[in-house]
């Protein structure tokens, strides 16, 4: 069971830690930057965390002594020629490093592997612990990428990597707004599978069009890598396989922005609902969390020391976490609160801080 | 010998050597030449910095500042403004960005 922490807000780090049955925070890195997303490395502990600097630009930050001190990484860049073209309209422009959206570890037996997702759209790899980064052009390059375009931010961008744990060259990615995208050879050719998916927002004859899907957050159960769980801008899927499934029985509300899976019952998943679309808040001013346990068949509506009286809390993509055991979670929000539960949302606790508004969660150690 | 500028914002991303505190506004001396020139004396001495002030494609940052003597630099994209040698080159955060 992990005891850590790693919480990235809009004004800094903060690394949580359990002692004594009660979470507190007992580290505070970068206070007052803009911290996008903080990452646990499994193979070797270090801790990364991705910085947007508003006037500075994106930084990538490693810690190997658990955030006591943290040295400078490289960060994925744009070449000459590299353009953003969009496919809802806006002229195309020079492709710069907006937002390190994503960054996952390798496998154990790729030592250095890191995958990074960006806006504008660019999924980069190092082989090197981030010293270095490679555009995956086969990905980039592809005609069908110029379709893509920003849902929430300007341009697109790849905000889930999924890693097969079986094997590590078989890689699906989320595109916000381009569908999902697979590859099996180490990221060399790519292809669309988002089909099934279904586009609220999109004339009718482009609703089932993969590549105009706005995939919020997509994540794979590592027990049964062939499932995956996908949080859409309207609605809940599915997927074992073959063409992605819609989830339409979640409570109070199929819109929302996270999801997490157990690690080994693929049936087992979690969402943070919110009303929808053009109100981003919860449903009648209470935060609440819907389980499933049986595949989306049916949802609890878990509420147990969660606000629920004028409680405005938005939880963001990355901002709900689950732990290797699948018995710990936590969620923040977008203005600063911030719940524990280790019961797989039973019960919650509320962390006694208020945070800057919350970007990312995640589990630092097992 | 001309000089660079970087504000306290920038220079607490310079590298550490163990230094308790940031140190504050920082004043380099360069060799004259043009902005791009200054600039690339600065970076040779500390190389992280050049993504802190450019972007990948060598234009001044969207949210960053130079001004040189004075007065704000009319092209994001074009550093080969000539500066004198006693020229004073400001880096620094724009208002907007933070």
């Amino acid at each position: 069971m992990s005891d850590v922490l790693l919480v990235s807000t809009r004004k800094g780090l903060f690394v949580l830690e359990r002692g004594n049955g009660a979470w507190r925070i007992t580290r505070r890195e970068f206070l007052g930057d803009n911290v996008a997303l903080a990452m646990c490395d499994p193979r070797d502990g270090s801790w990364y965390a991705a910085l947007d600097l508003g006037h500075f630009g994106n930084k990538l930050q490693r810690s190997s002594d658990r955030g006591a001190t943290w040295s400078e990484c490289a960060v994925p860049a744009y070449g000459e020629g590299d353009e953003v073209g969009t496919g809802d309209g806006k002229p195309p422009v020079t492709a710069t490093l907006r937002l390190i959206w994503s960054l996952e570890p390798g496998s154990s037996g790729q030592p250095g592997r890191l995958w990074a997702g960006t806006i504008p759209g660019g999924l980069f790899r190092s082989d090197d612990h981030g010293a270095s980064w490679q555009l995956m052009r086969g990905l980039w390059d592809l005609p069908e990428r110029r379709g893509w375009f920003g849902g929430g931010y300007d341009q697109p961008g790849i905000h889930s990597i999924c890693i097969d744990p079986n094997d590590a060259r078989k890689l699906r990615v989320g595109v916000s707004t381009g569908g999902v995208w697979a590859s099996d050879d180490d990221g060399a050719t790519w292809s669309q599978c988002a089909k099934g998916m279904r586009a609220e927002y999109m004339p009718p004859d482009r609703a089932y069009d993969p590549n105009v899907q706005d995939v919020h957050r997509m994540v794979q159960c590592r027990g049964n890598p062939k499932r995956f769980w996908a949080q859409h801008h309207n609605g809940v899927f599915r997927n074992d396989g073959g063409d992605w499934r819609e989830i339409t029985s979640v409570s109070p509300s199929v819109f929302g922005f996270a999801v997490a899976v157990h690690p080994r019952d693929a049936d087992t998943a979690w969402f943070v609902p919110a009303t929808k679309d053009v109100r981003r808040i919860p449903v009648d001013g209470k935060v609440v969390v819907a389980r499933t346990r049986d595949g989306g068949e049916s949802f609890e509506v878990l509420r147990d020391n969660l606000p629920q009286r004028d409680a405005y809390d938005l939880t963001l993509r990355h901002a709900l976490a689950i732990d290797a055991t699948g018995e710990r979670l936590a969620f923040g929000s977008t203005t600063g609160g911030f719940w524990i539960t280790e019961d797989q949302g039973d019960h919650w606790r509320v962390l006694d801080a208020r945070l800057p508004p919350v970007h990312a969660v995640s589990f630092a150690g097992e | 010998m001309a000089k660079v500028v970087l504000s306290s914002a920038l220079s607490r991303w310079l590298p550490q050597s163990g230094a308790a505190q940031p140190p504050g506004e920082v004043a380099l001396t360069v060799a004259g030449g043009s902005v791009a020139d200054a600039l690339e004396q600065v970076f040779a001495r500390y190389p992280n910095l050049r993504g802190y002030v450019l972007d990948e494609h060598g234009t001044v940052r969207h949210h960053l500042a130079l001004f040189v003597d004075g007065a704000a630099i009319g092209d994001k994209h074009d550093l080969s403004q000539a500066i004198g040698k006693d020229s004073e080159i400001y880096v620094m955060q724009a208002l907007s960005g933070g």
